[in-house]
C-alpha cells in the first residue's frame, strides 16, 4: 500500500498515512485532533507514467535554459513545476508540448517518444499556453466549438460550459471577458477533447485572489476526475494547495522534487517566526549575530527559522535583551517559499 | 472538404464580420475611394505633357507649327519616324496621344491663299482611357492651330483638327481607376491579414495552442488563404458593382481576371508572411506593412497613369508587383488587350511564386 507523510497544519505533527491508489483517506492528528484528508494518486506504478523526461537540455546560444533535467509524472497526479520567472519552466513545458525543439534529451508521453509520435499524442493532451488569448471576436461558446472541432474526440460543449462555470457568458465575445473568465475559457479550451493530460502554464498569473481560487477549484476537479495535470507556476501556495508532486526548478536545474509534505519534511524542519516591523534598522544584524537563522521580509519584517517551538521563548528573550522593538510576532510552518530560499538563497518572487 | 478547413474559414468569417475596422478597409474604404476619385478626377494638372508628332510633310510650314508647339512651356515635343504607322507606334510605345501632320500640309496652306475652299487637317490621335491629361492637351493643340490660322489668314480655318481615337470604345477615368482600386484592396487586405496571423496570433499564444492540436500547418495556411481569397473576390465584386452602378464603368470579367485575383491574393499574403517573420511585434509589423503598401499604392499607377511621374519613378514602378497587377487587371478588364494582360499576369505569377513560397518557408509555427 502506498504511504504518505503529511504534516498537521495546526501543530506540525508529522503523520504517516497509508491508502490505496486513488483513495481519499480521512485522518485525525494524534496530537491536536485536527481533521484532514489525504488523496492518493490513482496509480503509482512504473507502468503508469504519463510523462517521462530524460536528460532534457535546451540551449540558446551560450545560454543554457534547461540543464539536463529528468523527471516523471504519474497518471492521475497533479504535477507542479515550481520556479521563479526565467527558471526554465515554460521552456521545459513547451518542449514537452512539442512547441519547442530540445537541444538534447528524450521525452515520452504514455511511453511514446514525442519526437516521432506527437501527432498521435495530440489527441490525448490539452494545453493552456502561457499568456494565451483566444480569438477576440468569437463568443465563448464559438471559441470552444472551434477548438473542439480540431479533435476527433470531443466533449459536449454545453456540459463543459456548465462545469467550467461559463454558461452565463457563453454568448459574450472573448474580448469582453474579465481576466479571470478568460483564463477559465483557456482552461476550458484545454479540455475540449477530454484529454488525459492537461498542461496548464501559469494559469493564475495576473489573476485576482478570487479568480485564482476559481481556477484552483477547476484544477482540483480535474484531479478528482483522474486527469493528469502538469502545472507550471511560480506561486508556492498554488503548488502546495494543488500538487501531489512538486519539482522545483532553478536556473534550468531541478533542485528538489517530491510531494509538498515530503519536501517540507525533508528540507523544512521547524517553523518560521515572523516578526513584524522590527526596529532599530540594524535589528537583522543583531539577531544574526546572536546565531539565529534570520532574513529580511517585506516592510522591515524579519523571519527567523527555528528548529523547535521551544526556541520561541529564547527568541523573545533575545529581542527583549537587545531592545529590539516590533509590532507583532506569529509562528508559521515552513512552506515551499522557505524551502526555495533555503535551497537557492533567493526568494521565488525575487528571481 | 476537410472539416478543419471549413471551421477555420467560418471562424475567420465571424472574426472578420465583427471587426469593424477590417470590414471598413476591405469594403467601405475602396468604395469611398471610387466615389471620391470618380467625382473629382476630371481635370488634374500636369507640369509637362509629352506630345509625339509625326510629320509626313517635312515642309517649312509643318516645321514652324512643330516649333510653335515646342515653344509652349508645358509641352515636350517628340517625333515619330515617318516610316512608322502612327497607331501601331502608339500602341507599341504605350503613347496616350500623338499628332499627325499629313503630307501636303504646307502645300495645302499655300494653295489656300489662292483657293479659299482649300483646307487641311492635323490628326490628333488619342487614347480615350486617358481622361486626366488628354482633354487638356487637345485643347492646347486646338488653340495653337487657331493661332496658326490667325497668323496665316486672320482667322479663316485653313488648318483644322481631326480627333481619332486609337481605341474602339470610349473610356472614362473610372474605368482606369477601378482595376487599380481592386489591386490595392487585395494588396492591403492580404498583407494586413497575413500579418495578423503571423504576429498577433503568435504573440497571444494561438499559434502555440494550435501546434498542440491535430490541425496541421498546411491546413491552417490553406484555410486562411481560402478566406483571404473569398475576401478578395467579395471586395472585387463590390468595387465593380459600385463602379458600374454609380459611374457606368466598362468592366469585363474573364478567366484572366480570376487568375490575377487569385495570384494577387497569394502574392501579397506571401509578402505579409515575410514581414511577419522578421517583424515580431504586431504594431511594428503594421507600420512596416504601411511603409511598403502606401508608396506602392501611389507609385504603381493606381491613381495616376505612370507617364505622369518622373522617369526614375517610372523605372522604379516597374519593379513593383502592384504595377503588374494594376496593368494586368486594366488590360484584362477594361481595354481587353489580352496580349498585354497575359504578359502582366505572367509577371504577377512570377512575383507570386517568389513571395508566397518564401513566405510559407519563412513562416514557422514552432518557437526557436
Amino acid at each position: 500500500m502506498p504511504e504518505k507523510t503529511v504534516k498537521c497544519p495546526k501543530c506540525n505533527k508529522i503523520v504517516t498515512v497509508t491508502g490505496k491508489p486513488g483513495e481519499v483517506v480521512k485522518i485525525i492528528c494524534p496530537s491536536c485532533k485536527t481533521l484532514g484528508k489525504v488523496t492518493f494518486p490513482a496509480q503509482l506504478s512504473s507502468n503508469d507514467i504519463a510523462i517521462e523526461v530524460n536528460n532534457l537540455r535546451k540551449e540558446y546560444g551560450d545560454l543554457v535554459a534547461v540543464d539536463n533535467i529528468s523527471f516523471k509524472v504519474h497518471i492521475g497526479e497533479v504535477f507542479a513545476f515550481l520556479g521563479p520567472n526565467g527558471a526554465g519552466k515554460t521552456t521545459t513545458v513547451e518542449i514537452i508540448e512539442a512547441i519547442r525543439k530540445p537541444t538534447s534529451g528524450i521525452i515520452r508521453i504514455f511511453g511514446k517518444d514525442i519526437s516521432v509520435s506527437f501527432d498521435e499524442i495530440k489527441e490525448k493532451i490539452g494545453v493552456l499556453p502561457q499568456e494565451f488569448h483566444s480569438f477576440e471576436r468569437l463568443t465563448v461558446k464559438e471559441t470552444l466549438v472551434y477548438f473542439s472541432s480540431l479533435y476527433k474526440n470531443r466533449v459536449d460543449i454545453d456540459d463543459l460550459l456548465i462545469v467550467m462555470g461559463l454558461k452565463h457568458v457563453e454568448n459574450m465575445l472573448y474580448k469582453n471577458l474579465s481576466g479571470g473568465l478568460r483564463q477559465r475559457v483557456g482552461v476550458a479550451i484545454a479540455l475540449v477533447n477530454d484529454p488525459e493530460i492537461v498542461f496548464l502554464d501559469e494559469p493564475t498569473t495576473g489573476l485576482d485572489p478570487r479568480s485564482r481560487r476559481d481556477v484552483w477549484r477547476i484544477i482540483a476537479g480535474l484531479r478528482e476526475k483522474g486527469k493528469t495535470v502538469f502545472l507550471t507556476t511560480h506561486y508556492m501556495e498554488e503548488a502546495e494547495f494543488l500538487a501531489d508532486h512538486v519539482a522545483i526548478i532553478h536556473r534550468g536545474r531541478i533542485i528538489a522534487e517530491g510531494s509538498p509534505s515530503e519536501l517540507i519534511t525533508r528540507y523544512g524542519q521547524g517553523d518560521v517566526l515572523h516578526i513584524k516591523k522590527c526596529k532599530p534598522e540594524n535589528a537583522l544584524e543583531i539577531i544574526r549575530a546572536k546565531g539565529f537563522n534570520a532574513r529580511l521580509g517585506e516592510e522591515g519584517d524579519i523571519m527567523i527559522r527555528i528548529d523547535h517551538r521551544e526556541r520561541v521563548l529564547e527568541v523573545l528573550s533575545m529581542l527583549r535583551h537587545e531592545c529590539i522593538d516590533y509590532e507583532s510576532i506569529d509562528i508559521r510552518r515552513v512552506n515551499l517559499e522557505e524551502i526555495f530560499l533555503q535551497l537557492t538563497g533567493a526568494k521565488l518572487s525575487e528571481e | 472538404m476537410n472539416p478543419r478547413i471549413i471551421i477555420n474559414f467560418v471562424t475567420d468569417m465571424k472574426n472578420w464580420v465583427r471587426n469593424r475596422g477590417a470590414v471598413f478597409w476591405t469594403i467601405a474604404f475602396p468604395v469611398m475611394l471610387i466615389l471620391i476619385f470618380g467625382a473629382i478626377f476630371s481635370g488634374s494638372d500636369e507640369v509637362e505633357y509629352e506630345i509625339y508628332v509625326q510629320d509626313l510633310d517635312s515642309s517649312t510650314m509643318s516645321q514652324s507649327f512643330i516649333e510653335m508647339l515646342g515653344n509652349i512651356s508645358f509641352f515636350s515635343v517628340k517625333s515619330i519616324p515617318v516610316e512608322e504607322n502612327i497607331t501601331i507606334y502608339m500602341e507599341k510605345h504605350d503613347l496616350k496621344r500623338a499628332l499627325l501632320i499629313p503630307s501636303g500640309f504646307g502645300e495645302a496652306i499655300n494653295h489656300s491663299f489662292i483657293d479659299p475652299n482649300v483646307s487641311v487637317n492635323i490628326s490628333f490621335y488619342y487614347d480615350p482611357g486617358e481622361q486626366s491629361s488628354n482633354p487638356i492637351v487637345k485643347d492646347i493643340v486646338f488653340s495653337s492651330i487657331q493661332m496658326l490660322n490667325m497668323n496665316l489668314s486672320g482667322g479663316r480655318n485653313i488648318v483644322g483638327m481631326k480627333l481619332i481615337s486609337i481605341l474602339t470604345e470610349e473610356y472614362d477615368y473610372i474605368d482606369f481607376f477601378i482595376p487599380g482600386i481592386i489591386g490595392i484592396t487585395i494588396m492591403t487586405s492580404n498583407i494586413y491579414g497575413s500579418i495578423e496571423r503571423n504576429t498577433k496570433y503568435r504573440k497571444n499564444g494561438v499559434l502555440r495552442k494550435l501546434l498542440t492540436t491535430p490541425i496541421t500547418r498546411a491546413e491552417w495556411i490553406l484555410s486562411k488563404m481560402l478566406f483571404m481569397l473569398f475576401l478578395s473576390f467579395l471586395s472585387t465584386g463590390i468595387i465593380i458593382g459600385v463602379g458600374i452602378l454609380m459611374w457606368n464603368a466598362i468592366i469585363n470579367i474573364n478567366m484572366l481576371v480570376f487568375i490575377l485575383i487569385i495570384a494577387t491574393s497569394f502574392l501579397f499574403s506571401g509578402l505579409g508572411m515575410i514581414i511577419g517573420r522578421f517583424v515580431k511585434e504586431e504594431e511594428t509589423a503594421d507600420s512596416a506593412a504601411g511603409a511598403i503598401t502606401f508608396p506602392m499604392m501611389f507609385l504603381a499607377g493606381t491613381f495616376f497613369p505612370l507617364e505622369h511621374m518622373p522617369l526614375f519613378l517610372q523605372t522604379f514602378a516597374r519593379v513593383l508587383p502592384l504595377y503588374y497587377v494594376n496593368e494586368g487587371l486594366r488590360n484584362a478588364m477594361v481595354y481587353l488587350d489580352f496580349e498585354k494582360a497575359v504578359l502582366n499576369t505572367a509577371y504577377v505569377l512570377v512575383f507570386t511564386c517568389v513571395f508566397f513560397i518564401a513566405g510559407v518557408l519563412l513562416t514557422k509555427w514552432r518557437e526557436e
